[in-house]
């Protein structure tokens, strides 16, 4: 009944946790400019990867057999 | 038997008084049978033992928490009521429960009082709900409108939840409990991060398992917070009281571990996103001015002016030193020919000394190039006295000596 933890991509809360610290970071303007410019495009990525993420997402549900029932 | 006879209505209302007030109250245990449901609400049956039986009724008004079958074992709780328009007497029921509830609730108090006193429900042994929650377990019955309707909560609030579901038996006593508490420690396996145990409404009797000591060490010993959501809000089990969090519904439980909805990202994203593209514009744009100003001419221009402002505080400073200085320049060369002709003034072969006589006229000094008329009345003064005469005539002299001692001798003036 052991489960494998699906690590196709990181987790969304990681990402999203990512997405805030960059905006952070662009937000504060303190980093050389090419910096920036690199965090503005990854954030930009995962901004899509997580929106994409969310309005795909179907409800997943595996259902496990009890023992007591038939 | 001589009296007089009574009417049907004063007998019928003799009888009522004696039902009615006289035995009053009752609670009566019996069997159910003839149980009807009518559509205006109202519930009829017939309570009886093997030996007797007596109608009963149930107002719509009245709250019953369980749904009673022919053949039941039942306690009510009413007082007895006379139809006189049929010459009926009945049950007028104000509560039903199944025999043995009295039991239970007993039951339930004893085990609530004993797990109380070894702290399963201490306030400090409680987590709070994990956040985020990726994964949640349920434990409840597979068929039934609970399960249906919590994971379309969760569907329609948070669809990127991933959910366990452990099929239970939640109806009923000890095996139930077992499947419960077995439940639990099954998804505790499935690397969830909370767990929801619950079921619909009913009677106290179906959600027994909940009330049992199995399913409250079960809880207590889950290594992940659980959620109790067991009937309805005012269904209350021993479960409630030792999970991390009670719910008061199962659909309220779905909406507990879906506390952000994907709609709160979306819009969380959308708003990151636009800070993002306004940051950077942000910084192009200062970038591009800085830029601009050194290729159009803009920087050179400050820099001009920076050095012309400057130049222009020194030549301030080097006109006021000067200034200052000429002053104090000129301040002592008045002083020196002040002095000098002090001197000159104190010479001991001043010219009256030497015996020249200096010409007044009406008290003023006569210089040589005044004028001076014959007639005209003079002072002639000398060293030692004053000579008062009148010119008698002027004679031009052909030349005049380059002398000049504050003393005309350029005019020759014949005095009497």
């Amino acid at each position: 009944m052991a489960t494998t933890k699906d690590t196709k991509q990181k987790p969304l809360e990681e990402q999203l946790k990512r997405l805030e610290e960059i905006a952070t970071l662009l937000d504060r303007g303190e980093a050389p400019i090419d910096e920036q410019l690199r965090l503005y495009e990854e954030g930009m990525q995962l901004a899509e990867s997580c929106r994409a993420y969310l309005e795909n997402a179907e409800l997943k549900v595996r259902t496990l057999a009890g023992d007591d029932i038939a | 038997m001589n009296e007089q006879p009574v009417s049907v209505s004063e007998l019928t209302h003799a009888i009522k008084g004696l039902l009615e007030v006289g035995i009053g109250e009752v609670v009566v245990v019996g069997e159910i049978s003839n149980y009807k449901h009518h559509s205006s609400g109202h519930r009829y049956f017939t309570l009886k033992d093997a030996d007797a039986q007596i109608p009963g009724v149930m107002w719509k008004s009245r709250t019953l928490r369980f749904t009673p079958q022919d053949g039941m074992r039942v306690v009510v709780h009413g007082r007895l009521s006379v139809f006189a328009p049929q010459g009926k007497y009945q049950i007028d029921c104000t509560l039903m429960e199944p025999e043995g509830i009295g039991d239970l609730h007993k039951a339930f108090e004893q085990l609530k009082e004993k797990l109380r006193a070894l702290g399963y429900f201490d306030p400090a042994r409680k987590r709070p709900l994990p956040r985020p929650i990726r994964r949640v377990g349920i434990a409840t019955s597979p068929t039934g409108a609970v399960i249906r309707d919590m994971l379309t909560t969760i569907g329609r609030r948070f669809p990127a939840l991933e959910v366990v579901f452990r099929p239970t038996i939640v109806q009923g006593g000890e095996q139930a409990s077992r499947d419960i508490s077995n439940a639990i420690a099954e998804l505790n396996r499935q690397d969830v991060d909370v767990i929801i145990v619950g079921r619909g409404g009913g009677s106290l009797e179906d959600l027994w398992c909940f009330n049992t000591e199995t399913v409250a060490n079960a809880i207590l010993n889950s290594g992940v917070p659980v959620i109790s959501a067991v009937g309805h809000e005012t269904d209350v089990t021993i479960s409630d009281f030792v999970a991390d969090v009670r719910a008061p519904t199962p659909t309220a439980a779905a909406e507990l571990v879906t506390p952000i909805t994907a709609d709160d990202l979306l819009r969380g994203i959308d708003a990151l996103r636009e800070r993002m593209i306004s940051d950077i514009s942000g910084t192009i744009l200062n970038l591009q001015q800085i830029a601009n100003s050194f290729t159009d001419g803009r920087a050179a221009r400050r820099l001009t002016e920076r050095i012309n402002m400057r130049s222009q505080r020194i030549d301030d400073q080097t006109t006021r030193l000067s200034r200052t200085i000429l002053q104090s320049i000129n301040m002592r060369r008045l002083r020196i020919d002040h002095t000098a002709a002090l001197l000159v003034s104190l010479h001991p072969l001043s010219p009256l000394q030497r015996g020249y006589a200096v010409i007044a006229r009406n008290g003023m000094v006569i210089n040589a190039s005044d004028p001076i008329d014959p007639g005209d009345e003079i002072e002639i003064r000398r060293q030692h006295d004053v000579l008062a005469a009148t010119v008698q005539s002027v004679h031009q002299r052909e030349s005049t000596t380059g002398t000049s001692h504050g003393n005309d001798q350029g005019h020759k003036a014949e005095t009497t």
